[in-house]
Formats: structure tokens, sequence, C-alpha cells
């Protein structure tokens, strides 16, 4: 039984990253066929400009969520730290967003964004903040920033709560030695909390980097990737080489190329994971 | 107001799929003048057509007619995860409780290749996968997606489980080792029904995941009959004629699942998270 759990997961991931390695080697095509290409696949990605686009765009992303995603996680996590009236609702609510799925929350995201009948726009003119409807999708700046700020609303939530179970696990002594000691809520924080939820803090800045290094399903949802190619970051630029250009050799070079720079990423994350933290030796 | 950022998008959603779409095409838009109505989700489950959408005029009026596939799309997706939920209890408890209890020679090496395994990115596996799926001759079967959801949530139901067995005091088993029972009998009769609250948070997360998996669910189901939700919905929208008030209202019933089980999410899984990973 435990084989069938290793099993699966086996099969399903050795297999598929070994055929992706040995097919970008080729031409590979629904539609030609197959050749042997070499490096050609790799050299051709690296030598082309959307990569480099591509990159670039993942890179922004990536650093204009990420900070934003930790900070607000842990701001939310310090306040659910403590008891108050309504925290159990507080709680589920916050919640909510990382429940439902990605692709959902992308559709539910250019709702709010649309240019033409969305609740942003329709709001902000009631208001009498806009005199016309802004194109905050169809503008490639301000689509970049809008599918920055659904991601954070869809990732903000589970970095909270990693947050917060690292914050419960403080011995509660500690925090009245430091109240004995006199010291503000500031210095709390920054003698007690944050020494002691630091671990968690990487793995967490290290995942959502992971997360925004392959986001797909909001993006997808949201823009498509457009307007032009304002939102195309690395994992919808396999999509559209693989399904749109349907060139599986190119689309697996790239995707060797992401998993490589995951694999980088995951050998960080495990390193800052404290040592037993999942697995301890068996009693006896 | 952490709590308004949370929450804006699901009211504007839910409120627009009341609405007849007038409403919301005009400039200034006239969410709260215009009334209620129910015409968005009976076109949705009987295919009779909105009022608004009838009446002719300067305003555009499309009927997204690929909403209507949003209750056999999320049948679909009920279908897929729940299978998902049961094969990740019949392979994931006996996986967890050996981690957990048992020494047996590559404990170490498996365990965190099966914790690893789901940091890789999903992208990366998706040509292979559709390579695969379609040479088996799966494409366009559930069979294939569920395979394919169950090898990506097992890895959190063994470590969601691990961490909770791990929780449990050595010696409840060792008095009904002493009792002469089994391994089998006692993680049957002893741990499980210990367990049962992060067994089932473990179960609801698995549903979760698989209920919302967008990626694999695109590349695997092809025609309308067997697309999950998450690929309806995101075709729908992708349509720039769309009607956004027959959008909101099919998303309205693909989320409320989500709206459902929160709650119990929150209590079985994600607190048996923050306690597990306090012993």
């Amino acid at each position: 039984m435990i084989g069938g759990a290793v099993a699966i997961v086996a099969v399903f991931t050795l297999y598929p990253v070994g055929y992706a390695l040995i097919g970008s080697l080729y031409n590979l095509s629904p539609i030609l066929p197959r050749s042997f290409a070499g490096l050609m696949n790799f050299s051709h990605i690296f030598g082309s400009q959307y990569f480099g686009f591509a990159l670039k765009t993942t890179a922004v992303f990536a650093l204009l969520t990420v900070p934003a995603i930790v900070v607000l996680g842990l701001l939310v996590a310090l306040l659910l730290d403590r008891r108050f009236r309504g925290d159990g609702f507080v709680k589920v609510a916050i919640l909510l967003p990382w429940t439902i799925p990605a692709a959902t929350g992308g559709v539910m995201w250019k709702g709010v964004f649309a240019d033409s009948w969305g609740a942003l726009n329709g709001t902000l003119y009631q208001l009498g903040l806009i005199r016309e409807y802004i194109s905050w999708l169809t503008d490639p700046t301000l689509a970049v920033a809008a599918t920055t700020v659904a991601q954070v609303w869809a990732q903000f939530p589970l970095a909270a709560v990693l947050l917060l179970a690292a914050m419960q696990a403080i011995p509660d002594e500690l925090y009245e030695a430091a109240a004995i000691d006199g010291a503000s809520g500031l210095r709390r924080f920054a003698a007690v909390t944050f020494p002691h939820i630091r671990p968690m803090l990487i793995v967490v800045i290290l995942f959502e980097l992971l997360l925004a290094l392959t986001a797909f399903d909001l993006i997808f949802a949201m823009t498509g990737g457009g307007p032009g190619t304002a939102t195309t970051v690395l994992s919808y630029f396999i999509w559209s080489e693989s399904f749109k250009m349907l060139s599986f050799g190119r689309g697996m070079a790239l995707a060797v190329i992401i998993a490589g720079m995951a694999v980088i990423l995951i050998a960080g994350l495990l390193r800052f994971m404290p040592r037993g933290a999942l697995l301890e030796e068996v009693p006896r | 107001m952490v709590v308004g950022f949370a929450l804006a998008p699901f009211m504007w959603v839910i409120l627009s799929g009341f609405l007849p779409e007038v409403a919301i095409l005009t400039v200034p838009p006239e969410w709260f003048r215009s009334g209620l109505i129910v015409d968005n989700y009976r076109y949705i489950l009987t295919g009779e057509i909105p009022r608004a959408h009838e009446v002719g005029g300067q305003l555009r009026r499309m009927i997204s007619e690929e909403v209507r596939h949003v209750p056999r799309a999320a049948l679909n997706s009920s279908v897929v995860a729940g299978a998902v939920l049961l094969l990740n209890w019949l392979l994931g408890v006996p996986a967890a409780y050996a981690y957990a209890r048992l020494r047996f020679p590559g404990r170490v090496a498996t365990f965190y290749f099966i914790t690893v395994s789901r940091l890789i990115p999903a992208v990366a596996l998706a040509i292979p996968y559709f390579l695969i799926v379609q040479r088996l001759g799966l494409l366009d079967r559930h069979f294939a997606l569920i395979l394919i959801h169950t090898a990506l949530t097992i890895p959190f139901t063994v470590l969601i489980l691990v961490l909770y067995f791990r929780s449990i005091p050595v010696e409840i088993e060792e008095s009904a080792q002493l009792d002469g029972a089994s391994r089998w009998a006692i993680l049957r009769k002893v741990m499980l029904p210990l367990a049962l609250p992060s067994l089932v948070g473990a179960g609801l997360f698995a549903f979760m995941l698989s209920y919302s998996e967008f990626l694999f669910a695109l590349l695997v189901t092809t025609s309308e009959y067997s697309r999950t939700l998450p690929v309806t919905l995101s075709s729908v929208a992708s349509n720039p004629d769309v009607s956004w008030s027959l959008l909101s209202a099919g998303t309205t019933l693909a989320v409320l699942p989500a709206l459902i089980l929160v709650w119990p999410i929150w209590r079985y899984m994600v607190r048996g998270l923050v306690s597990g990973s306090l012993n």
C-alpha cells in the first residue's frame, strides 16, 4: 500500500520528466514527422526575443507579487494571532479566495477589471473619481498590475495560515517574559515573534516565488497572456509554443528550463526547512 | 479592510448574477436601481432566454450559450473529485501510517520524493502528460484525469496524515499490541477513529484541489461533455462577447461548493495542520 502511493507519484513524475528531457531534443509536432534536433530547440529558445520578454514579464510578476503576498500574509497572521470578537468569521472569510479555483478567481477578477462593464470602473465612475472608463485589461502596464492584484488576492490566505501556524507554536511564556521586561509591541515582534517564524517565513517566500514563476491558470482566465504579450509569463509561453504553435519539442525544452529553475528553488526550500519538521526518526 | 479585499470579488459576482445584462452595460451602471432577477439562473438550468436579452436596442445582447454547460461541468468536476478523494484515502492512509510508525528501507528517501514531487511546476509536465494520455487512448475520459489528480493530491494527504499520526501517543498503540491486535487492526480500530478530523480535512483538501485543477483538466478533457468546471468557465469567459450577467450566474454556481466547504476546511484541515505542527 505504501508502494501504491509511491508508485502512482513516481509514474506521474519521473516518467513525464524523463519524457520531457528526451522530447526536448526532438522536433515533435502532431502535424510533422518527428526528427532529431539535438540542442536546436534550446538554442532557438535562448535566441528568441519572445523568451527574453516572457522571462522579464515573469520576473516582474514575481517581484511584484511575492513581497506583497508575504507582507499582507504576515499582517493578517499577526492580526489573527490574538483573539477578538468575530475572529472566526474573519478567518473563514480570508480563507475563501484560496479555496476557489485559480481559473475561477481569474474569471472573477476579469469581471472586476473589465474595461467596459467592470465593477471597478463602475464604482470609480459613480464616485466621480474618473470621467472615462480606464482600460485596465487592454493597457499593457495596467494589465500587469491587475493580474498582480488578483494573484495577491489568491495567495495571501495560504501565507497567512502558514505564518499563523508558526506564530501559535511560540510558547506564551516568551511573550510574558518580554512583557515583564517592558518590551513594546514592535520590540516584542522583533525579539520574540520574528526569530521564531523566520524558518516558516523563508519557506513561504520560496514557495510563493515558485508559484509566481509557474503561474498559469489565473493569467490564462484573466488576460490570456495579453494584451499582445504583456502578461505572457513563462508558463503561458510554454502553453502557446506547444498548443498554439504546435511545437511540442520546443515546448518541452522550455519546460525543462523552467523545471531546472524550480529545482534550484526547491533545493533552497529543503535547506531552510527545519530538520525533522516533517519526518522524525521512528521511536522504538 | 482585508476582509473587504477578500470578499469584494465574490459579492460582485454574486450580485451581477442576479442583474439584467443592461443594468451592467449602461454608463453609469444601474446596479442597485434595476431590481434583482433570477432569469440568468433559469437560463442556465432550463434554457429559457432571459427577458433582458430578448429586448433589442443599441446595447449588445449576446447570449453565451456555452454557459449552459455549467451544471454538466459541475457534475463532471464532482465525479472526478469524488473519485480522487476515495483513492486518496485508499492509498494515502496506509502510506501515511507506515511513514509515521514503521521502519522500512527507503523510508526517508521515498517520503521526501513524495512531498517534493508536488513542487515540480505543472506546466513542465503538461506536454508529456498530454502525449502519454493521447497514446493510451484516454483523451476525453475522466479516468485519466482521476489518476493525474490523485498523483497531484496524494502528497498533501500523506503529509497531513503523517503530521497527525505522529501526534498520537505511541502508548495507545502499544497497549493494543499487547492485547494481540495486528497492525491492520490497530490502524482500523485505534488510529482511524482518532485521526478522523484530519482524515476528513485531508479528504476535503484533495477534493477541493481536484475540483479546481485547471491545466490538466484543460489538456485531458476535450469535449464539452467531459469538461470540468474551471475549464468550462474560463472557456466561457474567453469569449470577448460574453454576457457577464450569465457568466456571473455560472460562476456563482461554480464557487458554491467552496462557499459551503470553507468552514469545514478551516475546522478540520487548517486547524489540524496548525495543531499538528505544534507537536
